[in-house]
């Protein structure tokens, strides 16, 4: 009896030594570039993992399941390779789990085989037929076999199963275009975004089915609408990868990709953990203070951009974004300083040489912002903001001809942008300088112009304009119709100014002040 | 819109085993690209570098332009094996015997030419800037000021990059030369990259923390360059005018084609990462990017992909031109068909050739009829921009390297992947970046240079086209000037063809500007319908095939 039991006892254990051995070892690869932290977390893992698959009493669901806690630490950090060795196992020690074969699908999705992947994910249906994500995600893998019809019967049996499944809706959109059935599309594409309006990728896919069905103004009203914001199924098993790294690097890069997507909360408190972990790195920061300045709290955007600098003085960003902050809140000396930061150091920062140009004007200091915006046309030489201020920059200091000559050639270069030739126009009205002035040409801009344009600004300046070539009645009519519409619309300083042209213009005396010193065109982001 | 080519596959297949055969090595082409990578993982160490091909001393055959990379940081070889590192000009020595054998030999000629190329070389264009019937030089780079080079028709080239005002010193890869404004002399586009330098380069990592390549979006693009011909050597830059920096991105590929057919020249630019650009031209000195409505700046996901390589080709012969555009792994290369009106579908799905190139990261690519059956079908060089982990665990010491892929038009708007037969030259794995397309040996097929990224270049002759067919067209104007953008309709035993002139396209790169159709089985002689660049149609009744013509404009009918 002892003897049998002996032997019963002794095939038990065979049993189990067997069960161990049919799955091949998973090693651990080179994991010798990984971030350290990340190495540590993935040798913690493989130990982990190796105790329970050598532990003679742990269950094959508990093999399983260590294997594929392995599995998906190594899809997180990309070691795809690995990865598919321990779902393997994990599919081989509890074959019924429809975890397993759907996370080798994943795998080889990421490999960019979605021919795999699609087997992969047959199986997993064939173990749970219902399985949403899965649907979807064949679905996919058929669209990148080019196999619409395929994908369609999957894509409405998922829409069946879970109705408010954007992005089977999504899908089924596509498939509607691959099959040139425009009209399906949109009303499959609308659907999705109806579900989830924040899917700014669905936006394009979109405006093309309305182009497809010869409707151009839809279209281009969903193309203004696009974005990065992808649509991809609800899918709680690869939403357990998506959070396991906890190195810095995993929290900034999880943190970009909210940012990415709009998701300013999400990307706060990535961002905010990346700093836990790595606090001294000035890009976070810098990242952090552009998530918390999305969700409102400039207070708390400054302190991050503040701590970049005090990190990193070289970043030019972090330097600009305080000057835009300081801007808003109305202190140009402390905006000034900053901008000026950001310029020393990237000198090649357009966006910092134009802010820092403009508040050089702002505050009186003229000359001084020519430069700053003659780099930024050097280097774009579309930069219309930069050619605006250049121009108006001039004007101020009394170089008329040189002024008209600028705006001259943006008009030009600037059709669809009016502000160029409206400011032409009060220029060659009423420059102080007799050889820059020319009252016909500038009749004929706002003749032009007032087709469009029909503002205070530009009422005013075409008053300016009768008033040059001589037409002394019509300037002081359109003069009082401008100071009428200014009252109206509670602009005290405009009507007292314009006031005192009327008196011009009742004398037979021409306006020689295109624009006063105060006027907003020469204090460009004012407060 | 006369009807297009639908017959079958014609003329014999392919017999050979190896289709295109490397021949660079006993050819003389003994030039290896150092992208001088030190271990920081600079950006323009994966961006590097184009070829060109180009018949600089007009003696009838291609002669080839290599360019070259420098050291990046501290480190990184300065030299290569003893010889310094510079951009190479190989004069082609092809030498055709009695019983029609063709001997390929290059001879490098670069000291006697003149050409002192300086600094971090990226790409190269061709084009006759002065119209004296001889290409010139354009040389793009990432440190330094691009170059221009006047041909000077005795070997030499002078530099003549200050006075003619194209010496950008931004970023730039790609360039075409291209007559906007159909005045006959031909102006330039330059595409330009990021603003980058090597001290400011981030610190990029993979999601492991190990470290790799930035992308693109770590860094700011910048707007690109048109530059207006003057006519005297010296250009107009007419950037803002034009409106072409309105809207830019990281531009690496650019094709030049007439996308709407209204008989003027627009502008594909394909951005890194961002929307592409279609710049139709308004025919008065502006142009107006059109790409997101003609539904060629995005893929139909919607998705903005890298866009590295691009060429412009009818792929279904209805008369206008299609786009193929290379992108990343996991993106696939797209297909966009043209309506003829400047609309496009995205077919990439539909011809097979998304989803076969879904694993590689592409960039040289070109429409090419590789075995004369008058289809043009597509040839991608690959090579990843970021490390493969797979090739890292396996301790290579460069591991971006991908194989080349080569698609057969089938017909019907259909491509096949027969990468797998085309034999061993694409079983090697490279980092392939400029591919220029052309007749190197001048015996009726195109074969394709390849330059690969800190690797040898490769030269592919073409075996693949035995017993077919062809049509060689030699498109001049007055000067002798390679009529870049002209068109053509050849009509052959009834069947009609579709093809253009074209230097540019492909990635960083100059092709053969002659055009070449295949002609499958017939050789009969073809009608032949000219539209040159300045808006003339002629006909050229009854070119024959097998043989190079030269057409120049004025002597149709």
């Amino acid at each position: 009896m002892a003897v049998g039991v002996a032997c019963v006892v002794m095939t038990m254990a065979c049993a189990r030594h067997d069960v161990r051995q049919a799955v091949p070892d998973v090693p651990l690869p080179d994991i010798s570039r990984a971030a350290t932290d990340v190495q540590a977390q993935l040798r913690e893992q493989h130990a982990v993992m190796t105790r329970v698959v050598e532990q003679p009493s742990s269950s094959p669901a508990e093999r399983a399941a260590a294997y594929g806690d392995m599995g998906k630490l190594f899809v997180a950090t990309e070691l795809y390779e690995a990865a598919e060795r321990c779902f393997a196992n994990a599919r081989q020690l509890a074959p019924g789990d429809m975890r397993w074969p759907y996370y080798l699908a994943h795998v080889a999705r990421l490999a960019n085989d979605p021919a795999r992947a699609a087997g992969f994910f047959e199986q997993t249906l064939a173990l749970q037929p219902d399985h949403v994500p899965s649907l979807v995600w064949l679905a996919e893998m058929r669209l990148a076999q080019s196999r619409p019809a395929d994908a369609k019967p999957l894509l409405l049996k998922a829409q069946s199963l879970a109705p408010r499944e954007a992005a089977a809706l999504y899908g089924l959109g596509r498939v509607a275009l691959e099959e040139h059935d425009f009209a399906g599309a949109v009303r499959q594409l609308e659907a999705a975004l109806a579900l989830v309006p924040s899917a700014s990728r669905v936006q394009y896919p979109l405006a093309m089915a309305y182009r497809g069905l010869g409707n151009p103004q839809q279209a281009e009203a969903h193309l203004r609408l696009r974005g990065e914001a992808d649509l991809p199924p609800a899918d709680g098993l690869m939403g357990e990868i998506g959070g396991l790294l906890k190195n810095a690097a995993a929290y900034e890069t999880r943190g970009g990709q909210a940012i990415d997507d709009k998701r300013w909360p999400d990307a706060v408190r990535e961002l905010r953990q990346a700093i836990a972990v790595a606090p001294n790195n000035g890009f976070t920061r810098l990242n952090l203070g552009t998530a918390l300045y999305m969700t409102g709290d400039a207070n708390g955007a400054l302190e991050q951009y503040q701590a970049a600098v005090r990190l990193r003085p070289d970043l030019a960003k972090a330097h600009f974004a305080i000057g835009v902050l300081k801007e808003t809140a109305g202190d140009d000396a402390a905006a000034l300083d900053a901008f000026g930061a950001a310029v020393r150091a990237d000198p090649a920062s357009s966006e910092a040489q134009l802010s820092l140009a403009d508040a050089l004007r702002r505050t009186g200091r003229v000359e001084e912002s020519l430069p700053h915006y003659a780099d930024v046309l050097r280097a774009n030489p579309s930069a219309s903001q930069a050619s605006f201020g250049y121009a108006m920059g001039l004007v101020r200091l009394k170089r008329y001809a040189e002024a008209r000559d600028r705006l001259a050639e943006a008009a030009r270069a600037y059709p669809d942008q009016p502000g160029f030739a409206h400011a032409l126009a009060r220029l060659l009205a009423s420059a102080p300088d007799d050889h820059v002035r020319d009252g016909p040409r500038a009749l004929t801009i706002m003749n032009e112009l007032l087709k469009t344009q029909n503002t205070l600004s530009s009422a005013e300046t075409m008053a300016m304009v009768f008033a040059e070539v001589g037409e002394w009645d019509r300037a002081v009519a359109w003069q009082r119709q401008t100071i009428d519409a200014a009252r109206q619309a509670k602009q005290p300083a405009l009507v007292a100014r314009l006031a005192a042209n009327l008196r011009l213009y009742q004398q037979k005396k021409p306006c020689r002040i295109p624009w006063a010193d105060d006027d907003p065109v020469h204090r460009p982001g004012a407060k | 819109m006369s009807a297009g080519a639908s017959a079958k596959a014609e003329g014999p297949q392919p017999r050979t085993a190896d289709w295109f055969v490397d021949r660079a090595a006993d050819a003389g082409l003994d030039f290896v690209h150092v992208n001088g990578m030190s271990g920081q993982f600079y950006m323009p160490e994966v961006i590097g570098s184009g070829v060109a091909l180009f018949d600089y001393d007009q003696d009838g055959d291609l002669d080839v332009y290599l360019v070259q990379g420098q050291p990046l940081g501290p480190g990184a070889p300065a030299s290569r094996g003893g010889t310094p590192l510079t951009d190479r000009l190989y004069r082609n020595d092809l030498r055709v015997e009695a019983d029609g054998t063709r001997r390929l030999h290059f001879t490098d000629v670069t000291a006697q030419s003149g050409i002192d190329a300086r600094g971090y070389g990226m790409g190269v264009a061709v084009g006759d800037i002065d119209n004296d019937g001889r290409p010139d030089l354009y040389l793009t780079k990432f440190d330094a000021p691009n170059q221009l080079f006047h041909n000077n028709g005795d070997g030499t080239f002078t530099e003549i990059s200050k006075r003619s005002g194209t010496d950008s010193r931004s970023w730039s890869v790609s360039a075409a030369f291209v007559d906007v404004d159909r005045d006959g002399w031909l102006d330039l586009y330059v595409g330009h990259y990021l603003r980058y330098t090597l001290e400011g380069n981030s610190r990029c990592v993979s999601p492991s923390g190990a470290p790799d390549y930035c992308t693109p979006d770590s860094y700011q693009p910048l707007p690109d360059r048109l530059y207006r011909n003057r006519h005297d050597g010296t250009f107009e830059d007419v950037s803002a005018r034009s409106q072409i920096a309105r809207a830019f991105g990281p531009a690496l590929g650019v094709a030049t084609a007439d996308f709407n057919g209204d008989g003027w020249p627009d502008i594909y630019v394909a951005n890194d990462g961002k929307e592409n650009q279609l710049w139709i031209n308004r025919r008065d000195g502006t142009f107006e990017n059109r790409a997101l409505l003609a539904g060629v700046a995005l893929p139909l996901t919607g998705k903005a992909e890298a866009s590295m390589g691009v060429d412009a080709g009818d792929l279904d012969d209805d008369g206008d031109d299609d786009l193929v555009v290379t992108e990343l792994t996991g993106e696939g290369t797209n297909v966009f068909v043209n309506d003829g009106a400047g609309v496009f579908e995205d077919d990439s799905a539909r011809t097979g050739i998304g989803p076969a190139s879904t694993g590689l990261t592409g960039f040289g690519t070109a429409w090419f009829d590789y075995d004369n059956d008058g289809r043009l079908d597509v040839l991608a060089v690959n090579g990843a921009v970021q490390v493969i982990e797979a090739l890292r665990q396996a301790r290579d010491p460069f591991p971006v390297h991908q194989r080349r892929i080569l698609f057969h038009n089938l017909g019907g708007g259909r491509f096949d992947d027969v990468t797998a037969r085309a034999g061993a030259a694409f079983a090697l794995s490279e980092v392939g970046r400029g591919a220029a397309f052309g007749d190197i040996d001048n015996d009726g097929d195109l074969d394709v240079i390849v330059a690969n990224n800190n690797g040898p270049v490769r030269l592919l002759v073409n075996q693949a086209a035995a017993g077919a067919h062809w049509l060689g067209l030699r498109l001049v104007g007055a000067g002798g000037r390679d009529q870049v953008g002209a068109r053509v309709r050849v009509t052959t035993a009834g069947i009609v063809r579709h093809r253009r002139a074209r230097a540019d396209g492909s990635y960083a790169s100059a092709n053969d500007p002659r055009v070449h159709v295949g002609l499958g089985g017939s050789a009969a002689p073809s009608d032949v319908v000219v539209q040159w660049p300045g808006g003339r149609s002629e006909t050229f009744t009854g070119v024959a095939a097998d043989r190079y013509t030269t057409l120049t404009e004025g002597t149709g009918r």
